[in-house]
């Protein structure tokens, strides 16, 4: 095995890595609340919490209706189909940007992958929101809202370059953390206006005709329409959907370039 | 082409950290990184180092704090990449840079060793049958069913020792760690290394601790201002490594003494050559020259004793200065100097003190103590602590004297 200074990172693959990955993965899902007594139920009550205060100030105070589109869906049913994919999204992204930072122990020393911290806490994310959005969207049918359970299979599909997306951004800026700190604040930022520049707690529909090139282009726009489609009507795959797949396979190929070339700096900084 | 059985090597490696004190340093380090252009401010910690090691025959690697050892054994784990040079792993690399760093304070022993050990490169199944043996080696009974942060220091080095010895690797590189856990627990782990040598294993080790290094090391290697120094033979080297350094302290000037007090004492010594020049290392059968100078508050001459000690405080030989009619110089009032010449030097190579004590002008009352370091060098090949004067001749053969009969 000969380690010159282009091959430091070894490569992560074989079965060895994929354990190591599985092992961070359950590490990261069960620390996040470890400590407290329910565990992980708060990981589930906190965005039906979020679920909850969306759905009474928007449907019943700024009285935001459910498009012409979607007979019989309820609001909260409306907004659950994006949400939960939008708390994957950010809170993986988050967690992934963070992630260098927060095992700079272990890099400091011992040799693996660094890549795999970033795919575990993206990982992360899609088990516990993952059970929580099936969980949310069982309970809405059993509610009466007209859900079609058997396109669950094509939501999967759609989510997972979703995640690939998230996991490429996410990559990047932890490597560019590392370097400048200032990164973290920027996310908290420009995550927040996305939340409410992107159709989720509203639909695409109501945004004015000059701004809806604009939301259109969001692809995290695009992945909430379609996810409401595939879910309320029972849509199935569009053209549009491979190309949105391989601009965010894009994605996450640059940001992982950007992470590789920082990762064996990372010792440096940290 | 290194041959079959160099399990290391090292050729040319040069390690440059990036300064980033400013954020404009920052963005042109970013940018450096990003592109693969090299004009980034930085300092070297690791110049051009040449290194190989070979199956079997481990190494220990010495140096002050700060000379670069840590980072030559991170850039020979796999931790630190190197800025410039190639380093060639031929096996396993099992690497204890800190014990039980990869420990989550949250989570049960246990649980820590499936994930430390996921880390070092163990697979699912390898964990499996081996959890047993780790367990039983870190012998913290039932602890390990409790969360690391409710475990003393000691216990989660006990822990992470264990996790090692499990991997059973080519090269284990250690950095330091043999100064923790308990006497019994040390006992444990070199035992552990010991058999693990014996059974061609080698071991790559980073310590201050002459003892260990001569103890588990055949060869060592002298890492200076991030360079090899020196590389050889153990023994050789850490005598050079100790010389070198009672030489920066002898460059010092001795410590001194107020003289005053209602007794006498010993305001300051040193040891100097045959030429008056002061030296802390002396050739075997050269000239040393014990300087002193002393103070007794009545005005009359001092008696001065010393006496010469192996570093580990053997004592070798002792006289004083109240015989004959020698009379001290006074240098000032109450104030008088001591000279002592040994020559030629008949202390065989190693390292040694010199114990230079005051006592009252009746030579009956020890008051004070100064402690000088040297060292003898030189080849030989010799036993013992003195050459003592000897000639060879032919025997012969019978008992009764010559020309008895």
């Amino acid at each position: 095995m000969a380690s010159g200074p282009a091959s430091i990172d070894p490569p992560a693959r074989g079965p060895r890595w994929g354990w190591l990955l599985f092992s961070f993965t359950r590490r990261e899902v069960l620390g996040r609340y470890a400590g407290s007594v329910s565990g992980l139920a708060w990981t589930l009550l906190h965005p039906l919490a979020q679920l909850a205060i969306y759905a009474f100030v928007f449907s019943h105070i700024f009285r935001i209706g459910v498009p012409e589109g979607y007979p019989r869906v309820s609001y909260l049913a409306f907004v659950a189909a994006a949400l939960w994919p939008w708390i994957m999204f950010s809170e993986g992204l988050q967690r992934a940007m963070a992630s260098i930072g927060a095992n700079a122990g272990l890099i400091r020393k011992v040799a693996f992958p660094h890549r795999l911290l970033v795919y575990a806490a993206v990982l992360a994310c899609c088990a516990i929101h993952g059970v929580g959005f099936i969980a949310v969207l069982a309970v809405l049918t059993a509610l009466g809202d007209p859900i079609h359970l058997l396109r669950l299979p094509l939501v999967i599909v759609l989510l997972v370059p979703y995640m690939l997306l998230a996991t490429g951004i996410g990559a990047a800026l932890a490597g560019l953390q590392i370097l400048l700190r200032d990164v973290e604040h920027g996310l908290q930022v420009v995550l927040s206006v996305l939340f409410y520049a992107s159709p989720i707690l509203y639909p695409a529909s109501l945004v004015p005709q000059s701004l809806r090139a604009w939301v259109e282009m969001n692809p995290l726009g695009w992945f909430s329409e379609r996810l409401r489609e595939v879910l309320f009507l029972g849509s199935p795959l569009v053209p549009g959907d491979a190309i949105a797949a391989l601009g965010c396979v894009a994605v996450f190929a640059g940001g992982l370039w950007v992470f590789q070339r920082l990762s064996p700096h990372f010792e440096d900084f940290l | 082409m290194s041959d079959a059985r160099t399990l290391v090597s090292l050729r040319g490696v040069t390690k440059d950290y990036p300064k980033v004190a400013t954020g404009g340093d920052r963005l042109r380090t970013l940018t450096a990184l990003l592109f693969r252009r090299h004009d980034m401010p930085h300092f070297r910690a690791l110049d051009s180092v040449d290194l190989e090691v070979r199956r079997g025959e481990s190494l220990g690697i010495i140096g002050e704090n700060g000379a670069g050892k840590s980072t030559l054994l991170k850039a020979i784990a796999g931790v630190v990449r190197p800025s410039s040079g190639t380093i060639e792993v031929n096996g396993r690399v099992g690497a204890l840079l800190e014990l039980g760093s990869g420990f989550h304070p949250d989570y049960t022993g246990r649980e820590n060793i499936h994930l430390s050990s996921a880390l070092m490169g163990l697979s699912r199944r390898d964990v499996r049958e081996r959890i047993g043996s780790i367990i039983e080696f870190a012998d913290i009974g039932e602890h390990i069913d409790e969360p690391i942060k409710h475990y003393s220091s000691g216990m989660v080095v006990r822990l992470g020792f264990a996790v090692a010895t499990a991997l059973e690797p080519d090269v284990l590189i250690t950095d330091e760690v043999l100064a923790v856990g308990d006497e019994s627990f040390q006992k444990k782990c070199i035992a552990w290394l010991e058999r693990y040598r014996a059974n061609g294993g080698t071991l790559l080790l980073c310590s201050h601790s002459m003892f260990h290094v001569q103890t588990l090391c055949a060869h060592a290697a002298w890492i200076h201002h991030g360079r090899v120094r020196m590389l050889g033979n153990t023994f050789d080297v850490t005598q050079a490594y100790l010389t070198w350094h009672e030489e920066r302290n002898a460059s010092q000037a001795p410590a001194q003494r107020a003289p005053e007090g209602p007794y006498p004492r010993v305001m300051k010594a040193w040891t100097e050559d045959g030429a008056g020049e002061p030296a802390a290392t002396f050739a075997q059968g050269g000239t040393l020259v014990l300087q002193a100078q002393a103070y007794e508050p009545d005005d009359r001459a001092p008696v001065l004793l010393f006496g010469i000690v192996r570093a580990d405080g053997t004592s070798i030989y002792g006289s004083h200065s109240n015989e004959g009619d020698f009379q001290p110089a006074r240098s000032a009032p109450r104030q008088f100097a001591f000279e002592v010449r040994f020559e030629p030097l008949s202390l065989l190579p190693g390292k040694y003190r010199l114990r230079v004590h005051a006592l009252d002008a009746e030579g009956l009352r020890l008051f004070d103590t100064l402690d000088i370091e040297f060292v003898v060098r030189g080849e030989t090949r010799d036993y013992g602590l003195v050459a003592l004067p000897h000639q060879w001749r032919p025997g012969r053969a019978v008992r009764e004297a010559v020309g008895a009969s």
